[in-house]
């Protein structure tokens, strides 16, 4: 089945995520998606949460830390500036404290906690956590494609959905266990009534929202996760493996669409032994390829011959992969073996 | 002021003590050390246990910022013999 194919075929999967090493592709073939998504009549939100994201690069403007910017019709495109957010976050919460207690400024206890709690690690993992469930719990776009960060960190952030998961249930259980012990202080004081308790009232706001992404994260209906392999051996390799660790977060793997395959009229003539071994190389890593994936490879894209960068580009590359190739899957030159 | 009412006032209440204050003063207290379990699970980081996840930590912060100071020389104070007797 095509990439096309399985995009068509399964209308209900508006989650898109491309996964896969550093340097493979992955924005471009996201970008790509989107483009041809776009260009089918479909809302689509292209965001990712990489630092060093690479959208800005691909469509050649500045949109980091601009919220959902329009590309062209149907199509915008969001960089997630995580700095940007956690100080905002901060703010916020300062602002809070003073709102609700009256102060002139915040205890400077509080305030150097607040100021710890972002340098810490984990702070920026958690809040691009909560970036990406504010973006796909709006739902008011007929697509997301999600540009991952590299394997690890995609599968970081999926764990994460499950060990916050485990982490607001158990705490929320405690704080109504301790709202028990209130309501009985209060029954036996004879008073009327307990005052709500707000905490409660956020940690479901949290526990509802982190529920909400990773049940979307792991629906097979909803989403569907590619690998962007390239014919190389360590790729493969860790591919696989990448492959086994994310089946056991539950995520709906859809299938791999291999990269930078070399065009192969590039094999005709007088060429450079150095070409030459490249192109026997790749061919016997696109062996190993259809012997390991099979069937799941969705799409063989060729290596152009200059960068996709720019909405041109970015429509060659659309058109050869939806419309040139949107029936079937094969190999690049089907006499490439 | 109604005399009849106030004397079975009082009388309930030297009746509610009798019976259940203690039960009371344990639920009270039983609520302060979950409330400061609470607030370790939570702020942990306060004291230097890190415990995930910060950005959502820094969302509850504000509701328990009066409690802070108090959690904070429970949890630091030294303990002794007597504390495990009492």
């Amino acid at each position: 089945m095509s990439l096309r194919a399985a995009l068509e075929s399964q209308p209900g999967r508006r989650y898109i995520m491309f996964g896969g090493k550093g340097g493979l592709g992955k924005t471009t073939l996201s970008a790509t998606t989107a483009f041809w998504l776009a260009g089918q009549g479909k809302r689509v939100l292209l965001f990712s949460v990489d630092p060093q994201a690479s959208l800005s690069d691909i469509f050649q403007r500045d949109i980091f830390g601009k919220g959902p910017v329009p590309i062209m019709e149907n199509l915008w495109a969001q960089e997630v500036d995580a700095d940007r957010r956690i100080k905002d976050y901060q703010e916020e919460i300062r602002k809070k404290i003073l709102d609700m207690y009256g102060f002139d400024k915040v205890p400077e206890e509080i305030d150097n906690y607040i100021q710890a709690a972002s340098a810490e690690p984990a702070m920026e993992e958690s809040a691009i956590f909560d970036a990406v469930v504010d973006i796909i719990v709006q739902g008011d776009y007929d697509y997301y494609i999600y540009d991952l960060v590299p394997l690890g960190h995609a599968l970081y952030y999926l764990s994460m959905a499950k060990v916050y998961d485990e982490w607001i249930n158990k705490i929320t259980k405690l704080r109504e266990d301790m709202g028990q012990y209130d309501q009985v202080a209060a029954t036996m004081r004879r008073q009327e009534t307990v005052e709500e308790d707000r905490i409660l009232g956020e940690l479901n706001y949290i526990k509802d929202r982190i529920n909400a992404s990773s049940r979307i994260l792991t629906d097979r209906a909803r989403t569907a996760f590619f690998f962007v392999v390239v014919p190389e051996e360590m790729i493969i390799l860790d591919t696989r493996k990448a492959a086994s660790l994310f089946a056991k977060f539950d995520v709906p793997i859809s299938g791999y669409i291999v990269n930078r395959v070399l065009p192969p009229d590039l094999d005709r003539g007088n060429i450079p032994v150095y070409l030459r071994n490249r192109i026997a190389m790749q061919r016997k890593y696109l062996d190993e390829i259809r012997a390991i994936f099979g069937e799941d490879v969705r799409a063989y894209v060729p290596e152009m011959e200059r960068d996709v960068t720019g909405l041109p580009m970015i429509e060659r590359l659309a058109r050869r992969l939806f419309v040139d190739n949107g029936a079937g899957v094969s190999p690049p030159g089907g006499d490439l073996r | 002021m109604k005399k009849k009412g106030g004397l079975l006032g009082i009388f309930k209440d030297i009746v509610n003590g009798m019976a259940s204050h203690e039960m009371t003063r344990h639920a009270v207290r039983t609520r302060a050390s979950m409330e400061h379990l609470f607030i370790l699970i939570t702020m942990g980081d306060l004291l230097g246990v890190p415990i995930l996840p910060p950005y959502y930590s820094l969302r509850l912060l504000p509701y328990v910022t009066p409690q802070i100071a108090g959690w904070k020389r429970r949890m630091l104070r030294e303990r002794d013999i007597t504390d495990v007797l009492g």
